[in-house]
């Protein structure tokens, strides 16, 4: 086995780390959580260095480099304490360049280098949680245009994304799902931002939809195949997660071991302390774990062979490790890391989050269990 | 026309430990492009933009300079090539026989006309090897670079001194050493590493290096004092002399 990277992905990484390391945006970021505000500046300054090409095909203008070399990117900014979770919507562009017609491609590349948010997908509703088929908002069809009509909730990102691709159901045949690529400039769209725990620098509203008038050239997908989209896609996203909770226990397990070795009690080192020394071991098999199971995640994904098991297995396991990392790093910390605004603050509320948004642990575990088991099926 | 910009692969120096006996392990240490050096590429790339001139990097060092890791680093910060100096006595070389092997790679460089060299080396910072080679080139050299604008057949040089700022006009060709503020070096983005993968990588047979000029003795880290624990109470005025008075009885 060869975990090493290759001199590409090691000069990325090396200058992602110089990127992070000319300026205190840890400072930035603290103020961007306070105001529930999207990090734009950071984001761009990634792209100017190619951040966003990563995933891209070439064909596009992308740099087609695999999913290991945008785990190492993640990896170092999770280390830096950088809000990776904002980043999602700039590996994603496989969704746009599958499903999309070529004007729809053309609007969302559009932003390629920008760092502006783009869009992302509306499914949850009220009643429509993690049993999505419950949902009830419809799309109509009347004298040649569409109209759609309903409430999302907790929309990720939906307050300052130009597109939404919003799931609805056939108002005369519920049976029948389908996605609608959304200019979020409408009439008839209201939205109502929402307070959130953690994951703040991204927004999370209600949306409104009343009589938001389409046309056909609007759909997104084929009609009816609503569902199976969002499914490939979720794989995708789910790994992502795991791969910004791993970075961020690694930055507040690097912290705490710093401080371990400089914080001195009774003569010595709290480091030296057995009950911290537990805590070390604990967090760093974990950290262990976390890295090895996402790096095969993605080399898989670059084989082509990740399965949905895999992405849920690194999405049910990095949340809770990573906030059982982040907890020991608090306790090894202590006033320092829960008095005023130490980084590690923000860990600890954005990756309880992350065991809901994105698919709950629950789901996590019907995914995994099945497709372990079908493996041993007869 | 060719603006060379000179560089020197030394090790991090957060990644050098000292030994018990104060000497210098370097087991643990990345060799990288010295922070200065990076200056003096960012100021070739700048000043090779504004004069359509190709760009190139000199490196005089061990054989572990040829790596392509290293390579890729350099050129992708903005150089068009690379030209190296590689012998296995070079790590080891004083300054003046540093000046002296890359006064001979540039002799054997057609058109060049300017050459740029960071504040100092990133291990020694000895601040010497720029004026050794313009000296040895017989090309104008100036030390305290700040600024470079090109003036039809010469240069206006800006140069840092400690209590004002001297505008030069420098005829080609010219040695430069520059100032660590000079400019912000750029990181390099994905793209750039990835074509500098594809940018041509000289090696350069200039001969052997000089006998040294001076002889290294020994090499130690500074020793280790035992904090005193004097506290200076009272008005900060008044703590200042005190505090003055006493350092100078050290």
């Amino acid at each position: 086995m060869d975990f090493a990277l290759n001199d590409d992905q090691q000069l990325f990484v090396e200058n992602i780390r110089e990127l992070m390391r000319r300026e205190n945006w840890e400072a930035y970021f603290a103020e961007c959580d306070a105001k529930h505000e999207y990090p734009e500046r950071w984001v761009k300054a990634l792209c100017e260095l190619g951040f966003d090409l990563i995933m891209l095909p070439e064909e596009h203008g992308g740099l087609n480099l695999g999913l290991v070399t945008l785990t190492a990117v993640y990896e170092e900014l999770g280390r830096w304490g950088a809000p990776t979770y904002v980043l999602y919507q700039l590996p994603c562009f496989d969704t746009i360049l599958r499903e999309g017609t070529p004007a729809q491609i053309e609007k969302i590349l559009a932003y390629v280098g920008t760092g502006q948010q783009i869009w992302n997908s509306a499914c949850t509703e009220p009643g429509a949680g993690s049993d999505v088929g419950s949902l009830t908002t419809t799309y109509t069809r009347r004298d040649g245009k569409i109209y759609l009509n309903g409430h999302k909730t907790f929309i990720t990102s939906s307050a300052h994304v130009p597109y939404l691709v919003i799931m609805t159901r056939d108002s005369d045949n519920p049976d029948c799902f389908t996605e609608w690529l959304v200019d979020m400039s409408l009439p008839g769209i209201k939205i109502e931002p929402l307070d959130k725990l953690g994951l703040r620098m991204d927004s999370c509203s209600d949306v409104y939809l009343d009589n938001v008038e389409l046309d056909e050239s609007d759909m997104f997908g084929t009609e009816g195949a609503g569902f199976k989209r969002g499914v490939k896609d979720f794989d995708f996203e789910r790994f992502l997660v795991a791969a910004c909770d791993y970075g961020w226990a690694l930055c507040a397990f690097e912290d705490a071991a710093r401080y371990a070795n400089v914080r001195v009690q009774f003569g010595k080192p709290i480091g030296r302390f057995q009950l911290n020394q537990l805590k070390f071991a604990e967090m760093a098999v974990r950290i262990n774990a976390m890295k090895n199971m996402v790096y095969e995640a993605a080399w898989s994904y670059d084989r082509g062979e990740m399965t949905s098991a895999q992405a849920a297995m690194c999405k049910y396991y990095c949340p809770t490790a990573a906030a059982e990392v982040v907890d020991r790093a608090m306790q090894v910390m202590g006033g320092v890391s829960v008095a005023g605004d130490h980084r590690i603050q923000r860990f600890y509320r954005d990756l309880r989050v992350e065991r809901i948004s994105g698919g709950t642990d629950e789901m996590m575990i019907l995914t995994l269990a099945k497709g372990i088991l079908r493996q041993y099926a007869a | 026309m060719k603006i060379i910009a000179c560089f020197k692969v030394s090790p991090e120096s957060q990644d050098i430990q000292t030994r018990p006996d104060r000497t210098l392990s370097l087991d643990r240490a990345v060799w990288k492009i010295g922070a200065y050096d990076l200056n003096a590429i960012e100021a070739a790339r700048q000043l090779g933009d504004q004069m359509a001139a190709t760009v190139t990097g000199l490196s005089a060092g061990g054989p572990d300079l040829a790596s392509p890791k290293l390579t890729k680093d350099a050129l992708s910060r903005g150089l068009d090539e690379l030209s190296l100096v590689t012998d296995p006595a070079l790590p080891a070389a004083d300054t003046y026989q540093t000046a002296e092997i890359l006064a001979r790679a540039i002799a054997q460089t057609e058109d060049a006309q300017v050459v740029f060299v960071g504040a100092g080396s990133a291990d020694g910072y000895n601040q010497q090897v720029g004026n050794i080679l313009g000296g040895l080139l017989g090309w104008s050299t100036l030390n305290a670079v700040h600024a470079v604008t090109p003036a039809g057949d010469h240069l206006v040089v800006e140069r840092l001194l400690e209590d004002a700022v001297e505008i030069v006009e420098v005829t080609l060709p010219a040695v430069l050493s520059l100032t660590s503020s000079a400019n912000t070096p750029r990181i390099a983005g994905m793209k750039d590493i990835l074509a500098a993968g594809k940018r041509p990588v000289t090696t350069l047979d200039v001969g052997a290096p000089v006998a040294a000029g001076a002889e290294l003795i020994s090499e130690l880290a500074p020793e280790q004092v035992d904090r005193r624990h004097v506290v200076i109470p009272g008005p900060a005025a008044e703590a200042a002399a005190t505090l003055a008075t006493y350092l100078n009885t050290l």
